[in-house]
């Protein structure tokens, strides 16, 4: 049936042209972040809680950003950073996410603006601990809990926005790391895995034409 | 046929021909897509891949089964896994894999000293220890071929093997799909299709994890039960169900949440085939309940025998630890369903059916840490809604013929029931310390023959004349979805 060959044809046009689009866009990476380090828990949070850290300077561009919480099932996470009184961007990640630190998209940054202070609540899904990481410093300047006692130190916080370049301009480096650390090494490993895939798309479209083109 | 039909000596030759051209191409499919995930995918950033390689090390070089669940691993695999910054990558989404030549020369270093030490094994095999033997033995095949390499050589060996029984998977799925829906020729290669591009399917399929084959034989025992409810059991069909059943039980624990449902099913038979033949029905019957339930005596009779508990670790897994059955009952519920008016909510602000299981299945890849931004869950959403749409408006068309299969879907529901059940009582020893700690989506693909049958029955929904066109689309929809899950994991660890 010529439907079935057009709608094979327009929907891989599609597919190609969405990869296409993804990959002329810039990865997502840290403008700045204040090099605290991750090797202490700041705090353990077993209820629903909220932490502020002072004297952090958020870039501009930014479109996300990452705090060190851990969890399995982590709960719903809301950011806001604060300039004195003034909401200067915020937003919120649902529940469900898993991993030593969570990404929250925040609405993008116009400028830069220092000093900020960034705050954070957790909505905790039950009684799982979302533990805080970061490095242990003295109570002056420690993040803050929502009743403003000091925590044990500060939080590890990065700001996240585009990248200069593209994927697509990227696209020899993340290849030659490909290769890297992996039983057989070189950037033909990304040419290996090209070749796979567009030997998948052809084989799967071929039997497509072949089962259903002419059928049902 | 009739049930106890006279034995024949197989010819496997005439089997193999018989399968269908389509069937294999869609294991091809799987298979090279499996095998790319193989190669996407960095070394043992993949849910307890060390622990998996720990065993089939162990078995490979001593010939004798890890002894302990800890995870002091051998000293090579402790070195090279300290060599690929697995500590820093695991769980943190930030960090990178290696990315520059120095940290490459120290890995090969690294490796070429490790190939000198002793070929010990590993006591320890961490959560794999618990696990039955087959898959582990299966893959310290690879494993020795590959012992003139790395370990590195080695563990891409097993990756590929496990690629192998992913397109293993697609062919029965296919094959089950001809008997459950064997007027739609064309949507067979739909279903099909759809779980070989399945990028959680393909991420599994392409790690050193018993899930692999698991996936295969549940997609063979889901055939073995299509046929003979189509056709009747026949003395060869049971030797071949008996067989699927006692592979599953050694090849991982969670297959004792589907076993209930096949031995429910070969009970059916058994009352269905007396009705026609008589008692000579009983045989076949027979015959795939004991060859199935083969390896559960043996365990038992060994346990019984050493003193240990009569189950072993399942007994450990059914007790509850916490809690009443009802509380248990009640955390199972919500793991995948709203709860019920007046019950305690063990998952306040979390939608377990929307938050750990769809999106677990769309995307969370490596140590489950990789995910898509949240737009594409919802869109997702929409278009499994679609879906859902399709294949509900098919049932109802084709409901008259259903009613005629009652026993037949029920045993698939008791299937997915078991294992449901099985995640759910494994999660709650773990609650409330971790949430839903195998709330993984993994855990349910032994039902992707059954994701096989909705895909072909929505495609069918959409009617004679637009259902080829619906089914392309959905074909190249799982497609897209599989290149970019592994766009995504490119750029996790390599961007």
């Amino acid at each position: 049936m010529r439907n079935v060959k057009i709608a094979l044809a327009v929907s891989l046009g599609m597919t190609a042209v969405a990869i296409g689009l993804v990959l002329s866009e810039s990865p997502v990476t840290v403008l700045a972040s204040k090099s605290v380090a991750t090797n202490e828990v700041v705090t353990v949070n077993k209820r629903s809680a909220t932490a502020c850290q002072a004297d952090e300077r958020l870039p501009r561009g930014t479109l996300a950003i990452r705090l060190s919480l851990g969890a399995f099932t982590g709960p719903r996470v809301s950011v806001a950073a604060l300039s004195g009184t003034r909401v200067v961007t915020l937003g919120e990640r649902g529940s469900g996410w898993a991993g030593q630190t969570v990404t929250v998209p925040v609405r993008a940054v116009a400028d830069a603006v220092s000093p900020v202070k960034i705050c954070f609540a957790l909505t905790l899904a039950g009684d799982e601990p979302v533990p805080l990481y970061g490095s242990l410093t003295g109570p002056a300047t420690a993040a803050r809990s929502g009743k403003g006692e000091a925590l044990k130190g500060r939080m590890a916080i990065e700001y996240l926005g585009a990248g200069r370049s593209s994927w697509l301009a990227l696209a020899s480096s993340v290849a030659r790391r490909m290769g890297l650390g992996r039983a057989w090494s070189g950037t033909w490993v990304a040419l290996l895995v090209l070749m796979l895939m567009l030997a998948d798309t052809t084989l799967a479209s071929r039997l497509i034409l072949r089962e259903l083109d002419g059928d049902g | 046929m009739a049930m106890g039909k006279r034995w024949t000596r197989p010819d496997p030759w005439t089997a193999l021909r018989r399968i269908p051209a389509a069937a294999c191409f869609c294991a091809l499919v799987a298979f090279l897509n499996a095998a790319s995930w193989s190669f996407i995918t960095p070394p043992f950033q993949v849910p307890d891949e060390p622990d998996h390689f720990a065993y089939v090390k162990q078995l490979a070089e001593t010939g004798t089964l890890p002894t302990s669940s800890d995870e002091e691993y051998s000293p090579e695999e402790i070195l090279v896994l300290k060599a690929l910054r697995y500590p820093e990558l695991r769980l943190h989404p930030a960090n990178r894999a290696i990315s520059s030549r120095a940290e490459q020369s120290e890995l090969e270093e690294d490796l070429r000293v490790v190939s000198e030490f002793p070929k010990e094994g590993s006591p320890d095999a961490g959560v794999a220890t618990s696990q039955p033997p087959l898959y582990y033995a299966l893959e310290s095949i690879p494993y020795t071929l590959g012992s003139g390499g790395t370990l590195l050589d080695r563990l891409q060996l097993m990756r590929l093997l496990s690629a192998l029984m992913g397109g293993v998977t697609a062919l029965f799925t296919f094959l089950f799909l001809r008997e459950a829906l064997p007027r739609a020729r064309w949507a067979w290669t739909v279903g099909a299709l759809g779980v070989a591009l399945s990028p959680l399917f393909g991420f599994m399929s392409g790690a050193v994890n018993p899930d692999a084959m698991l996936f295969t034989v549940s997609a063979a025992l889901f055939y073995c039960l299509a046929r003979a409810f189509r056709r009747g059991l026949t003395t060869r069909s049971a030797i071949a169900t008996g067989l699927v059943i006692a592979v599953g039980f050694l090849t991982k624990l969670n297959f004792v949440g589907l076993a209930p449902g096949a031995f429910v099913a070969i009970s059916i038979l058994t009352v269905r085939g007396a009705r026609s033949s008589g008692r000579s029905a009983l045989i076949a019957p027979a015959i795939a309940a004991a060859i199935g339930c083969a390896p559960v005596v043996v365990f038992v009779a060994r346990n019984i025998l050493s003193n240990r508990p009569t189950f072993g670790i399942v007994a450990g897994a059914i007790r509850t630890t916490h809690g009443s059955v009802l509380d248990e009952a009640n955390y199972i519920w919500q793991l995948y369903l709203p709860r019920l008016p007046g019950t305690v909510n063990d998952f306040p602000g979390l939608s377990t059916a929307r938050q750990i299981w769809f999106v677990g299945y769309v995307g969370r890849f490596g140590w489950l840490d990789t995910f898509f931004p949240n737009w594409v869950y919802t869109v997702a959403l929409v278009v499994a809604g679609l879906i859902a749409g399709l294949c509900a408006r098919a049932i109802v068309a084709g409901r008259t013929a259903l009613r005629g299969r009652v026993s037949e879907l029920a045993v698939y529901a008791l299937m997915m029931l078991g294992l449901l059940v099985l995640v759910g009582i494994a999660s709650y020893r773990e609650f409330p310390a971790t949430e839903a700690p195998y709330g993984q989506a993994r855990y349910l693909l032994p039902m992707l023959p059954l994701l096989g049958a909705v895909l072909a029955l929505a495609a069918r929904g959409a009617g004679r004349r637009w259902g080829p066109t619906a089914g392309v689309l959905i074909v190249v929809l799982f497609l897209a979805h599989d290149l970019f899950s592994q766009l995504q994991v490119i750029a996790r660890y390599y961007g």
